[in-house]
């Protein structure tokens, strides 16, 4: 039998975790999931390496009007589709959605920060700013240079003023499976 | 050592859909450190209290790829850690060792190793009590808001009460700290001496509390400060003018032991493997 996508839930799906949980523990460096993304199929790989490691029927998503995405995603996690203000996680192609996105997505409460979104963002290889990152993670500071739309995201998920513990956390990842993250308690300063 | 993988379990015991709920609330723990995540703890062959939420963690962390040590008082051949080392070697067939620095996942109770740990390892520990509250409050959903608004003044009264009646703070083990200036947290029942190990660390710390249901972390470089007062510093055990009988170590973690024939007393490191590793040199 010859199957689309060849991403194996246990042993890829193990390996891509370990992978994000390096990014987010420790902010900003680099990690690469291009290996295991290869093995499934279409346009949205790495999304979908994501998703498979970390979605299922107990958490909900959003994908801004890529409706070919949220097919792949409900059928290979079995996750529900769910409005931006109740997504767990929120899946961007465009940075035309971020302004929607970030006013939106649920940060949760001072009581359960945890119901907060995971705002995945694909972005593209081309860094154009600049800037240091500090905070729990991060040792010291950091230098990061990133995309237009992940500093985008960062100015709009800072305009929000979450209360901290309440927040969202940041993922970039770009087509080529290249991903990091900028959890909530992470600041930015220009360099 | 790899024990040999029965295949009849999933690898690493747990189903995918209980890994994925663990791995997400071990995200989360991560993003906002010091703050105890629940989830949905699984039953495993092995009765609550004796160390399934840091097994639940290790088996969901676990890959091919990895080298596990388990330690227990930080004895690598203490019943817990090598019944929890077989268990897992059965159920993923990774390599294991008492080697610390060999290790890229290591699964304690009550230690953190003397070894300065390495970014590319975790430090999984096994929570009896997550909550540093539960002894000035019983009631969890108070506590929550406890945490939530963060009034911590019963906590800090009890470290008052206990300089009052005592001269300084006595709590031996699970020496609350603050995290990041947000979360009181329980370290675990560590003794105050590991408690600064926390503190900007290189590797990050995973705390899984399997009857309590909650998940905590402290990631690398992160600010952990034991709670203490201005004019009552924060004070770990001091081992002065005593040294490990077999390694001769005067700057590690001692154990008391003694002698029911001949009532000598003698000490010696509590870390097996940095004792064998100091006999060695």
């Amino acid at each position: 039998m010859k199957k689309l996508h060849n991403f194996d839930e246990v042993f890829d799906g193990q390996k891509v975790f370990r992978k994000i949980l390096e990014a987010v523990s420790n902010p900003g460096r680099k990690v690469s999931i291009s290996e295991q993304a290869e093995k499934l199929y279409g346009d949205n790989r790495v999304f979908l390496a994501i998703a498979m490691t970390l979605l299922d029927n107990e958490v909900s998503f959003s994908v801004c009007d890529n409706q070919e995405l949220a097919e792949s995603i409900s059928l290979l996690t079995l996750s529900k589709e769910a409005s931006l203000e109740n997504a767990d996680f929120v899946f961007v192609e465009n940075a035309d959605n971020l302004d929607e996105v970030f006013e939106k997505a649920k940060c949760g409460t001072l009581e359960e920060p945890q119901k907060s979104a995971t705002i995945v963002i694909k972005a593209d290889n081309k860094c154009n700013t600049a800037f240091e990152i500090y905070g729990a993670g991060v040792d010291g500071t950091l230098k990061l240079e990133v995309p237009d739309v992940v500093e985008k995201a960062l100015e709009l998920r800072n305009r929000q003023n979450y209360e901290y513990p309440q927040g969202v956390d940041i993922i970039s990842v770009t087509s080529g499976g290249e991903l990091y993250s900028i959890p909530r308690l992470v600041m930015r300063r220009r360099a | 050592m790899s024990n040999g993988r029965n295949r009849e379990y999933n690898y690493a015991f747990l189903d995918e859909s209980s890994k994925r709920e663990i791995r997400r609330s071990v995200l989360k723990a991560v993003a906002i450190p010091g703050y105890q995540v629940p989830f949905g703890s699984r039953e495993l062959p092995i009765g609550r209290g004796w160390g399934t939420g840091g097994i639940q963690l290790t088996l969901s962390l676990i890959g091919p790829e990895d080298t596990l040590k388990v330690i227990d008082q930080g004895s690598d051949e203490s019943v817990n850690a090598v019944n929890i080392k077989k268990f897992v070697g059965i159920c993923t067939d990774v390599e294991t060792t008492t080697d610390t620095r060999k290790a890229t996942i290591i699964q304690t109770r009550h230690r953190i190793p003397e070894i300065k740990l390495r970014n590319d390892q975790i430090l999984v520990l096994q929570v009896p009590i997550p909550e540093p509250l539960r002894i000035v409050e019983p009631k969890e959903e108070v506590t929550r808001k406890m945490h939530a608004e963060k009034d911590y003044a019963p906590i800090w009264l009890q470290l008052y009460e206990s300089i009052i009646k005592y001269g300084k703070v006595t709590i031996p083990t699970e020496y609350p700290c603050m995290v990041e200036d947000r979360y009181v947290m329980s370290p675990s029942p560590i003794p105050k001496f590991d408690n600064p190990k926390l503190h900007d660390a290189d590797c990050l710390y995973l705390f899984g509390a399997g009857r309590e249901k909650k998940i905590y972390a402290i990631p690398p470089h992160t600010k952990v400060v034991s709670l203490a007062f201005e004019d009552v510093p924060f004070e770990k055990e001091s081992f002065k003018g005593k040294k490990c009988r077999i390694c001769g170590s005067t700057d590690t973690y001692l154990d008391e032991m003694f002698d029911s024939v001949t009532g000598e007393k003698f000490y010696q490191c509590s870390d097996t493997s940095y004792c064998k590793e100091q006999c060695k040199r």
